[in-house]
């Protein structure tokens, strides 16, 4: 590998701990970055360290926020009854773009991987739970990925929840909008006829 | 570079760039490898429900020469797991297994054995509903075919029969103690759970019943042989911890 000025070497390093970045994809980037005009490569950097300082964790749900409690935990029409349940923050925006779903929203920092060493832990569950104890909230809606791991932690919440009285749900999973149930695998099809409603 | 069709075990995928995923397998014929699956992570994907965790597939992939991945064309499932994957203390059996086999195992090097214990153990776990004794009996199993498990019997050093007494164990120590031997923070093995050990090795799996192998005495050989597995591998075991609460 060739030697870059330490300064060059430094931002290549730093690119490279972004997922999905290599190597070659984080020299690229760097000598991008070097080739623009400084305002523009300091606009960057500033919109960075801007977001860092601004940006928290909602103390209610988790979600990404440069307000607490979050636009969603505060706003004058959302219904407090019913709470999605979402893996990351990231995710809100998916459900959001239904412009269907009113309801609360609360953020789970990932699902249950023990590969990963996630356990129940280290899930923002316990705060979940909380969250129920004042009785106003009649419905969790399960949204994490339609993966085993986002299956898993559905299976543990339902489990854990359901006892609490209140209803449990899920969101529909199986056969994707425009494809061939040709090409389903057995594991989907059956999550497509478990998910089956009436017409 | 023509196709190459093998069974394969999936190990343990991660994201890999845009919408790919990076997918560590164990295939039959060739032993552990890695490859690419691309796309996998787009909606509509040719993998579905066939790159999850301990998942048996048949599997199509390509071999690129001038990198040690393999880009994968096709799975199709063999045997699903899928409801010992979905119900988190059971899939934590299952990770325990995939950390293991992929800790314990150097790559492209055939490892026929450990494949048809690792499709057995999950095909136990699913079937059983029950993750202790598969994962016991496959962390047994497991020890014994890397050649770490010492004499049951017997003390490491001083060599003295253990006889009815505990013997002592711990990750940063190769073999056995006894009483008299032991290092301060060594766990002991009590001698019915030591008596596990060659049921596990004449019994197979399939007919081995909670009354012979009970979940406690399992979980105290299970423990002696994770602490052989880290003291070998040099490396700690992300999922043990999250044994005690599955
Ligand atoms: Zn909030
Ligand atoms: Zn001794």
């Amino acid at each position: 590998m060739p030697d870059f000025a330490a300064p060059v070497e430094r931002l290549i390093d730093e690119l490279k701990h972004l997922p999905g970045i290599g190597q070659k994809t984080a020299q690229r980037l760097a000598f991008y970055l070097l080739r623009i005009p400084a305002e523009d490569a300091l606009g960057l950097a500033e919109a960075i360290r801007n977001a860092k300082e601004k940006i928290r964790a909602c103390s209610i749900c988790h979600n990404i926020t440069d307000n607490d409690p979050c636009i969603y935990c505060t706003g004058a029409n959302r219904n407090k009854r019913c709470i999605c349940v979402v893996e990351e923050a990231h995710n809100i925006m998916a459900i959001e773009k239904t412009r269907t779903y009113s309801g609360m929203y609360h953020v789970l920092g990932g699902a249950l991987s023990p590969l990963q060493g996630r356990g129940p832990e280290q899930l923002f569950i316990k705060s979940l739970i909380e969250r129920l104890k004042g009785g106003a909230v009649e419905e969790i809606i399960v949204a994490t990925n339609p993966t085993a791991e986002g299956e898993a932690t559905a299976v543990y919440l339902s489990k854990l929840l359901k006892p609490l009285g209140v209803k449990v749900t899920r969101i529909g999973v199986g056969i994707p909008v425009g494809a061939d149930l040709e090409y389903a695998d057995e594991v989907t099809m059956l999550k497509a006829m478990e998910g089956r409603r009436e017409l | 570079m023509p196709a190459q069709d093998t069974e394969a075990i999936i190990l343990k995928t991660f994201p890999l760039g845009e919408a790919d995923r990076l997918v560590s397998f164990l295939s039959r014929s060739s032993g552990r490898m890695r490859g690419v699956a691309a796309g996998a992570r787009k909606l509509k994907n040719r993998y579905g429900s066939t790159l999850e965790l301990l998942a048996h597939v048949q599997m199509e992939y390509i071999e690129r020469e001038t990198r040690d991945l393999v880009r994968i064309q096709q799975c199709d499932l063999l045997d699903s797991f899928h409801a010992a994957q979905s119900e988190y203390s059971l899939a934590t059996g299952l990770a325990l297994v995939s950390e293991i086999v992929e800790i314990l195992l150097p790559e492209r090097e055939p490892a026929e054995a450990m494949f048809r214990l690792v499709l057995l153990t999950a095909r136990e776990i699913e079937r059983r509903k029950e993750w202790r004794i598969p994962a016991g009996y496959f962390v047994f199993w497991a020890v014994k075919l890397a050649g770490w498990l010492p004499p049951l019997d017997r003390c490491g050093k001083c060599g003295a029969q253990l006889g009815s007494g505990d013997g002592y164990h711990a990750s940063w120590s190769p073999g056995q103690l006894c009483r008299d031997c032991r290092h301060p923070g060594m766990r002991a093995i009590s001698l019915p759970a030591r008596e596990v050990a060659p049921l596990f090795a004449r019994k197979g799996l399939e007919k081995l019943s909670e009354a012979e192998a009970p979940g406690g005495l399992v979980g105290e050989l299970r423990d002696a042989c994770l602490d052989w597995i880290e003291h070998h591998t040099e490396r700690k075991l992300i999922t043990r911890n999250l044994l005690e609460t599955a």
